[in-house]
């Protein structure tokens, strides 16, 4: 049980870090809040959806679709919205309400395109789909099914999203630290008016920051149907909770720190699960309030953030 | 003085004669808790800054300490609507560290504070207490006459709350420290405590609303009272309309809420979209709301 | 002033520490009543955050401060301006979206004197400000804030004022005049601290100086003794303003 639990709360623990990852690098890029990151999330789930039930697309195929759609879906809406945004007086604030909007409009679409219904993709195919790279890669025939770790046996679609979400963190982190771009990136991270001063085109790098971050919340929604149980327009909300309490817990703007926010946030979601079962919902709720308040930079952090 | 003839009496007037004009007594009743949460939002938000994304929560524990009161002590329902305040007034109470955080922390752990607070009453293992998910039933107490009065009578204390608050020094003290925080404590104004109380105040606006809601419904469940969308309404109505001045809300909840009663109950969606997009407008093109295109055209509105 | 009677302003052995560095470390001095005192030194040398400290905006993490021999150190500022202090900012920070008389009536309203016949036009007057009463904050230029600043500074009644780079942006004309209200000030009794980088307006309207170098104080005496004092020349070696 106690090994279940801690290799359950990893996997998804990893998982939930794919899901704060994109957040996190629009604020740490832009300081603005995205309340849309979750409804983004939503709608990476339905393109999974319904490339699966109109053409049988299987979801692997899907998360590279997902991340590009994505990552150009980002550019239009970074220079409708963004620089408007950061030229007022108090941008954190107005992000908010400004994202709060869109996460509405959304939302609604999404409603008025596809109904309340909940819906789903059998486990079966991602399990299908991982055995098939399994079998490719080691040159055995694996069949489908539960995947094996220690001794216990997971859905392999926890595990795909598992792998899924540490390269997205790998890439995420070597994009970063690696690439000239991810270094301008950092530059505008550390400070925005600075990087303008030193002739960094800030609006470009924003732009693509912001794209990467849709790109990775669509990519989470591709998962999202096999992790968080049936997909509806109305998810993104929730999810959007979660990602802050994942990221707040790491701290704002580092990747590691979400992969720590994640996996924290996942074993104990895993433990509330096991053993305190009807309280488990609290947890987010009460985790993300606990870390604000007693350590407000995030386990890993430094940057202020207290009035 | 001038606000509350021209503005507080009319008002209150209309919603005390509509009833026996117009039939829809639900419908008035829902534009004055509407109106009454608006204007929470705006003592909060407009004059401190603070964004209230949890704000349903104060409505949501005025409505559980008012039934609360009723189902186990048998509480006559004005003592029990003094209590619901007192709830929601205790909850704002335990979250005053919450303004430590700044900005957009504030609103997310306010939030996250909400639904913990849902989550604890609509748990199961409360059932004996709280009556857990399966709702809350008041028939013993059912009044809609003397609920909507008093509702009436709430929105009149609450339109007060606000002109005393545009006219008087502490809200001049309460604009200062939303414009400069450092400079308002330089200027001898006690920031910590001043913001405390106007959190205190639009805490006991939202509890008052929330034992009203709560006895003219009667029979409701944890997400009704709890539930996000009175939050949602309550900021767009206010922003909408412009806070830090009394019209605005007033003027938000009657259009936007008109809206939504024309077509938004049928398809949610739709209006759900129309105010998403209306958001957005507003915050790249008109951030202080309608009235500051009111002002913009000359015309002056307190 | 004689060394038995204490000093209206007395810091002792005052420590801001941030991380690591100590922008202060050790500094001392007094302000008696009816002064005016310079304090100068290099950037970085710890004059603003001597003020942010002394005005509360800081809590001290070490030292004392004593304001008319009662210990202020790591009050809050409103009780700090309560008790008689108040200060302007290098850059302004007025109430901006609030009319320019507003500004003034929320620190005689707060500022701990009642209404007591204190008057909001009295201080618009004193600094030329009162044609632009009924505008907001906003409209006014950068040298108006900052007379601005100084208005609602003045409009608590402090027994000591800071002031902190009030010249720099000032035209000569508009530097005479504010020279002029200091020493005003100073006459009826207010002590007043002057951090400066414009050494003639030091030398100008101050009594006395304090020069710092790393968050203590190196040199005390007036200013024409200062820039002889080979330890000053050190510290501003390279630096045009102390010429």
């Amino acid at each position: 049980m106690l090994t279940y639990t801690l290799l359950a709360g990893l996997l998804f623990g990893l998982y939930f870090t794919l899901i704060g990852l994109g957040l996190n690098l629009v604020f740490g890029v832009m300081r603005i809040v995205n309340l849309a990151h979750g409804d983004f999330l939503m709608l990476g789930a339905f393109l999974a959806f319904w490339l699966f039930s109109l053409f049988a697309i299987n979801p692997i195929p899907t998360i590279p679709i997902a991340f590009l759609v994505f990552l150009l879906l980002g550019f239009p809406l970074y220079y409708l919205l963004v620089p408007r945004l950061l030229r007022a007086k108090d941008p954190e604030m107005l992000s908010f309400i400004l994202f709060f909007g869109l996460s509405q409009v959304i939302q609604a679409l999404a409603t008025i395109l596809w109904g309340t219904s909940e819906r789903s993709i059998p486990g079966g195919q991602l399990g299908r789909a991982i055995a098939a790279i399994l079998s490719f890669v080691t040159g055995r025939t694996i069949e489908n099914g539960p995947i094996e770790i220690l001794g216990q046996s997971f859905p392999a679609a926890w595990v795909a999203s598992g792998i899924a979400s540490g390269i997205g963190v790998l890439l995420v982190y070597w994009y970063l630290y690696r690439t000239k771009l991810g270094y301008l990136t950092r530059a505008v991270m550390v400070s925005r008016d600075e990087a303008v001063a030193s002739g960094i085109d800030v609006d470009r790098i924003s732009a693509i920051a912001f794209g990467f971050g849709l790109g990775l919340a669509a990519v989470a929604g591709v998962f999202a149907p096999f992790l968080l149980g049936s997909i509806t327009p109305a998810m993104g909300a929730e999810v959007t909770i979660t990602s802050f309490a994942v990221i707040v817990i790491g701290s704002l703007g580092n990747p590691l720190g979400t992969l720590l926010g994640g996996l924290v946030y996942g074993i104990s979601y895993m433990f509330m699960q096991s053993y305190y079962s009807s309280w488990a919902n609290l947890l987010p709720y009460l985790l993300l309030i606990a870390v604000l308040l007693l350590r407000p930079n995030g386990l890993l952090g430094r940057q202020a953030r207290r009035a | 003085m001038r606000d509350v003839l021209l503005i507080l009496v009319p008002l209150v007037a209309a919603f005390a004669l509509l009833p026996f004009v117009y039939s829809n007594h639900l419908l008035l009743f829902n534009f004055i808790i509407f109106i009454v949460l608006a204007q929470g939002v705006n003592v909060i938000y407009g004059f401190t800054g603070y964004l209230p994304f949890g704000y349903v929560g104060f409505f949501g524990a005025g409505a559980y300490g008012f039934s609360l009161m009723v189902l186990h002590l048998q509480a006559p329902p004005l003592l029990a609507i003094v209590v619901g305040a007192a709830a929601a007034l205790a909850l704002a109470l335990v979250l005053t560290p919450l303004f430590r955080l700044s900005g957009a922390y504030f609103s997310i752990a306010n939030l996250a504070a909400s639904l913990a607070v849902l989550q604890v009453v609509a748990n199961p293992n409360l059932e004996n207490y709280t009556r857990g998910p399966y709702g809350i039933s008041l028939s013993g107490i059912f009044n809609p006459p003397l609920a909507y009065a008093t509702a009436v009578a709430i929105l009149a204390m609450t339109l007060f709350a606000v002109i005393f608050l545009r006219n008087s020094k502490f809200g001049l003290a309460l604009q200062a420290i939303r414009e400069d925080a450092i400079s308002a404590s330089m200027a001898g104004i006690n920031v910590v405590r001043e913001r405390v109380i106007a959190w205190l105040l639009s805490a006991l606006i939202a509890g008052l609303a929330g034992s009203v809601f709560a006895w003219y419904a009667s029979v409701f469940y944890p997400e009704t009272v709890f539930s996000g969308e009175f939050t949602i309404f309550a900021i767009v109505f206010a922003l909408f309309g412009g806070t830090a001045t009394l019209v605005g809300p007033i003027l938000g909840v009657i259009i936007l809420y008109g809206i939504y009663n024309a077509v938004g109950i049928s398809t949610p969606q739709y209006f759900q979209l129309i105010y998403g997009a209306l958001i957005i407008g507003l915050v790249l093109f008109l951030p202080n709301g309608l009235v500051s295109l009111l002002r913009r055209w000359g015309i002056d509105v307190p | 002033m004689s060394p038995e009677t204490p000093s209206l302003l007395q810091v002792t052995g005052l420590v801001k520490r941030f991380g690591g560095f100590r922008a202060l470390d050790g500094l001392r001095f007094h302000l008696n009543a009816g002064e005016i005192l310079g304090l100068v030194g290099p950037n970085g040398s710890g004059k603003t955050t001597c003020i942010n400290v002394i005005s509360g905006l800081y809590a001290p993490d070490g030292g004392e401060i004593r304001l008319g021999g009662q210990s202020i150190g790591g009050l809050p500022s409103h009780r700090l301006v309560h008790a008689g202090i108040n200060r302007t900012f290098q850059i302004p920070k007025p109430f901006l979206t609030m009319t320019v008389l507003q500004n003034v009536e929320v620190s005689v309203a707060y500022g701990g004197h009642g209404q007591e016949g204190l008057d909001p036009h009295y201080f618009l007057k004193l600094l030329d400000l009162e044609s632009h009463a009924k505008q907001p904050a906003a409209e006014l230029n950068s040298a108006q804030q900052k007379l601005l600043d100084l208005a609602r500074a003045l409009a608590t009644k402090p027994r000591v004022l800071l002031v902190d780079e009030l010249a720099a942006g000032l035209n000569p004309a508009e530097l005479e005049k504010i020279a002029a209200k200091l020493k005003e000030l100073a006459r009826s009794g207010m002590a007043i601290l002057v951090v400066e980088h414009l050494m003639g307006f030091i030398d100008q309207v101050t009594d006395r100086v304090v020069v710092m170098n790393a968050g203590k104080e190196i040199f005390e005496g007036v200013l024409a003794d200062a820039i002889r004092n080979p330890r000053v020349v050190e510290v501003f070696l390279g630096q045009d303003d102390a010429a």
